[in-house]
């Protein structure tokens, strides 16, 4: 029996080759998309989950209140972690993280390393992180002991077995190497290329370990297994209480600790993470995967059911021989999974071939191949359902005709059947088209953020980074000069960071308007002189800094508008003159800049202020000529040589640095785009499928309307209108849709378009367009053919 | 089952059988109270003009559809009312049929069409084999047995048809205009199989418009309106 299925089955796919070919093209696409989704889903919610401790694992997040604001961090300060676990006794273990970058050397060669951890010992027992040399239980025990992943183990030795080799650190501090672990898997929420022990950082004076103020260090805690961490956070009031005194903390101030499960801290969008993902695109993406599927299968459906006529009269036939319906929907249900399968076969290389193209259009590698992690069996087990899924409807149509009336030649699709087949059709489009307005509303934003005036220049600006080497920071105005004498540079400055890098925040203290000093915490910029005029920022009220003035590089602050205004003044002008507190520096407001975007167009504009500070410049930047860059470039390159020989050369252009904080966005609109047109894709070829059926059926009608004499015009119109009026259906309901997807998408940025009318025009325009070519050219065809034929066939 | 009181003999027994088409409009009779009774082994034709019911009736009396009204009886039974599943058993089991547009499935060869009916009714492949090439041979079309349905000549059509129809022994053989699509000389030939058969001892019930095909059986019936008007018992 399931031979003779197997047969007929064949057979009737060999016959209608047009629609198996829709059919398994269709299904093949959409579980290729599905597939690659899936794959990327898994991935994602894969994070940190190769940890043997996974559910053990927690990290310690602080919400430092401050008069007027609230700080959701994601770090702790260093005492915060050895105090916990020596207090509660279901604290197993802890481990700190300092991030940290370092002129690195070995053999005489140097890297600028900018991913780098002073960590406790007990981070290699809490995470599992495989050693390929050394004893991970030693290993960072002492002080200037360091343990390498093995890709920096090849970097700077070409080879793992290197355990008691040095290197030296920013050109003086030498460290023995006492590991060589794995590297660190793609799917953790942080990585390093070496870590340091934190011992080191001790010894180095770099940070004081017992300072409770500080949170600059991640904190990870090693619970017991099925230990609920809310039950040790509620504890922890009191334990700050006890520890952090009145005096010890900054006035105003307080503190309250967050036990975060580590299964929560990859998708953790509102404290961060230094490896973040956001379940809002996991989502995002597994809807479109189900999406295109349904589209697949829909396709599925209505060319199964529209063919129904034909397989009406085999239905027949085997009923009065004697099947029974579960024997004929036995056999449909298995012609439906045999599509599915061949489908399956065709996705599985579609997918093996483009996984590639997805890694990297992921931004990472999501997987090697899709065979690995069993993904390929689950994949077969979708497959097997969707065959299945998509096969069931039909089969229960087909089963269930009357024997009688198909017998009797009169058999035609149900008007109910017809309907359903329509309904299909708008829900294909309308899927299409809400994808179509998502893509062009993700890019115009993103073309948005590209184009919006950030409030200083970024064109032709070249930035060279020292990653503060304290030699180049003593020489800085001398090196600028000698910078701006190589042909092709304009104009030099220095500064600790630069837009969209990130900067420290300070606690200080500014005169409100009614004279007190309120605490704020500002985003600092240490500039020199040099800085906002070459930035071309603009100054609202007062000046900006000028050597002219000695207090300048001691006593005077530069802050932006939005300072201003969070102060409560109502204009610039009043704002200078006021007295400002910042770590340790007193002194007065000199100048208001106008609001510039220093972190990314997602972000509100939030308190800055700028000061003169050589001992803290960063990074250089050279305005340049825009006509030969790479000549230019490497004129500077060759002068870097020289005056810095002891630092690799290492520039970055500001508006592409800046620019690479979109990099999520731009990934996330290219997929987008990819998957609408995968969307539109299959539904059209599904349209296609069954608009050529239509016609087909219509045949006879055609050729009476054309004795009768109606035009090739007249009858394309006809045909098309039938299709076109579900793609306006699917039009009005798809647009409401896409606005409301697309408005809370845009709840994410600070700064945004708005949805424009044109967007949905172009979007229905597009569908319609589409539509029209694939219905235009089967009608067409009908049209011109002769009538005498078409009758004559019947 | 409840087995109604009938004559050892009788095979078929229909009492009062009302059928009714009904569009929104229109109601239409089908079949009028009609009445017959057929005896095992027998050979009859029912003829009468188009629309008097011959259809509706040979679909009834092959439980392919069900009466509004009234009683058939098969072999003692009662089945004017059973399930569709009820039916369908009945019928793999007791009745073979031959249509006039042969109705074969064109995706399967001679071979598979011929074997379907006893894939249905659950025969094991060896015995499978055995007897489809047993009625092929008796239908003279073996040399055909890989060929699909388009490649055959309407008169080997229908021949793999009759094959298809008598190859699970059926008690009945149920004939709806069987030569209505072939030329005189193979309508012959498929007339003398049936006869063949009935003379073996299998029951034929035969709708046609033929007064010449007619003749081949024991006994026409004349419908019109849906009944029964005329009997006449050929010699």
């Amino acid at each position: 029996m399931i031979k003779n299925y197997f047969k007929i089955a064949f057979r009737n796919l060999w016959r209608h080759k047009s629609f198996s070919l829709i059919n398994i093209v269709g299904l093949a696409v959409g579980m290729t998309a599905c597939f690659l989704i899936f794959m990327y889903v898994r991935f994602e919610l894969s994070y940190d989950k190769f940890n043997q401790n996974f559910s053990q694992i927690h990290r310690l997040n602080t919400d430092i209140k401050t008069p007027n604001e609230v700080l959701h961090w994601s770090s702790a300060s260093p005492p915060m972690g050895p105090t916990l676990q020596a207090d509660f006794p279901e604290v197993k273990a802890n481990a700190r993280v300092f991030g940290a970058g370092f002129l690195v050397e070995s053999n005489n060669h140097k890297f600028q390393e900018n991913n780098l951890a002073f960590t406790d010992p007990s981070l290699l027992k809490i995470f599992t992180f495989p050693f390929i040399h050394g004893n991970p239980a030693t290993a960072l025990k002492d002080p200037f002991s360091v343990v390498l992943t093995e890709a920096s183990a090849k970097k700077y030795f070409g080879g793992t077995d290197i355990v008691g080799k040095t290197l030296k650190l920013n050109g003086k501090q030498l460290v023995t190497i006492t590991g060589v672990m794995q590297d660190v898997p793609l799917n953790s929420h942080f990585n390093f290329d070496m870590l340091i022990s934190s011992s080191t950082m001790e010894k180095m004076k770099l940070i004081d370990m017992n300072e409770w103020g500080n949170f600059s260090n991640a904190t990870y805690i090693l619970l017991p297994e099925g230990y609920d961490g809310l039950k040790l956070q509620a504890k922890l009031p009191d334990f700050l209480k006890k520890h952090i005194s009145e005096d010890k903390r900054r006035k105003g101030y307080n503190y309250e600790l967050f036990i975060e499960p580590l299964k929560d801290v990859y998708m953790d969008t509102f404290r961060g993470a230094p490896v973040n993902g956001n379940l809002r695109n996991v989502y995002v993406f597994s809807i479109v995967a189900i999406f295109i599927l349904l589209i697949a299968c829909i396709n599925f459906v209505n060319l199964t059911t529209a063919r129904s006529t034909e397989r009406a009269k085999e239905v027949g036939i085997r009923k009065v021989i004697g099947a029974g319906k579960n024997q004929l929907t036995t056999q449909f249900l298995g012609e439906s999974i045999i599509i599915s399968m061949i489908a399956f076969i065709v996705s599985v290389l579609l997918s093996m071939l483009l996984l590639p193209l997805f890694n990297q259009l992921a931004g990472k590698i999501i997987s090697h191949n899709i065979i690995e992690h069993g993904y390929i069996f689950i994949l077969f087990a979708i497959a097997v359902a969707i065959g299945f899924l998509a096969g069931i409807y039909p089969a229960l149509v087909l089963t269930n005709f009357k024997i009688t009336t198909i017998l009797k030649g009169r058999f035609t699709s149900s008007v109910k059947g017809i309907f359903l087949r329509k309904g299909l059709v708008v829900v294909q489009f309308t899927i299409s088209i809400v994808l179509i307005v998502g893509t062009i509303i993700v890019y115009n934003q993103l073309n948005f953020m590209r184009n919006q005036s950030l409030g200083f220049r970024t064109d032709q600006m070249l930035v060279l980074d020292f990653s503060g080497d304290s030699t180049v920071q003593a020489m800085s105005e001398s090196l600028k000069h000698e910078f701006t004498q190589v042909p092709g540079v304009l104009s030099a400055s220095g500064s600790g960071t630069t837009p969209g890098n990130g900067n420290s925040v300070a606690y200080s203290e500014v005169e409100s308007r009614n004279g007190s000093l309120v605490p704020v915490n500002m985003n600092l910029y240490d500039v020199d002189f040099d800085f906002i005029p070459q930035y071309g920022m603009k100054i609202v009220a007062g000046r900006a800094f000028s050597r002219d003035f000695a207090t300048d590089s001691t006593k005077s602050f530069v802050v932006n508008e939005t300072t201003v205004k969070n102060l409560g003044y109502t204009s610039a002008k009043d704002a200078v003159g006021k007295t400002f507190n910042q770590w340790g520096r007193k002194g007065t407001i000199i100048g208001v800049v106008q609001d510039f975007h220093f972190e990314s167009l997602q972000q509100n504009v939030k308190p800055l202020n700028l000061r003169i500070n050589p001992h803290n410049l960063g990074v250089f930047t050279l305005k340049i000529k825009g006509g030969d860059i790479p000549n230019t470039l490497k004129a500077v390159e060759s002068k870097w040589k020289v005056l810095i020989p002891q630092r690799p050369f290492s520039y970055y252009f500001l508006d592409q640095n800046f620019n690479k904080q979109y990099a999520t966005e731009d990934r996330f609109g290219k997929l987008f785009m990819y998957f609408a047109v995968l969307a539109i894709m299959i539904s059209c070829l599904g349209l296609l499928g069954l608009a050529s059926y239509s016609t087909l059926q219509r045949t006879r009608e055609i050729g009476i309307r054309k004795v009768l004499g109606a035009t090739v015009p007249g009858i394309v119109n006809m045909l098309s209108k039938e299709f076109l009026w579900l793609v306006g259906i699917a039009a009005i309901i798809a647009f409401p849709l896409a606005w409301l997807g697309m408005h809370s998408w845009l709840k994410d940025f600070a700064y945004k378009i708005n949805i424009a009318w044109w967007v949905f025009a172009v979007a229905g325009i597009l569908a319609m367009m589409i539509a029209i070519s694939t219905v235009a050219f089967q009608a067409i065809r009908a049209a011109l053919a002769n009538p005498v034929k078409s009758l004559r066939s019947e | 089952m409840n087995k109604t009181e009938v004559s050892e003999s009788t095979m078929i027994k229909i009492t009062d059988l009302e059928k009714f088409y009904r569009t929104e409009e229109v109601e239409t009779i089908a079949l009028n109270k009609l009445s017959i009774e057929i005896k095992t082994g027998e050979f009859v034709a029912i003829m009468g003009p188009s629309g008097c019911g011959k259809s509706t009736l040979l679909n009834i009396l092959g439980m392919l559809d069900d009466p509004d009204e009234g009683s058939y009886v098969f072999n003692g039974i009662e089945v004017a009312h059973f399930t569709e599943r009820k039916r369908a058993d009945l019928r793999k089991h007791n009745i073979g049929f031959v249509f006039q547009s042969f109705n074969l499935i064109d995706e399967l060869t001679v071979f598979e069409n011929v074997e379907l009916p006893l894939i249905y009714t659950g025969v094991p492949s060896s015995e499978r084999v055995k007897r489809v090439e047993e009625v092929l041979d008796k239908m003279q079309i073996m040399h055909r047995r890989n060929h699909y349905p388009q490649q055959l000549s309407g008169g080997q059509q229908q021949r793999v048809a009759i094959a298809r129809a008598v190859v699970n022994k059926p008690k009945l053989i149920l004939a709806d205009e069987p030569t209505g699509n072939l030329d005189s000389s193979n309508g012959n030939d498929v007339m003398e199989l049936l006869t063949d058969l009935n003379e073996q001892g299998t029951t034929i019930i035969m709708v046609t418009h033929s007064e010449h095909d007619a003749r081949y059986s024991h006994r026409i019936i004349r419908l019109l309106d849906g009944q029964s008007v005329m009997e006449n018992i050929m010699i």
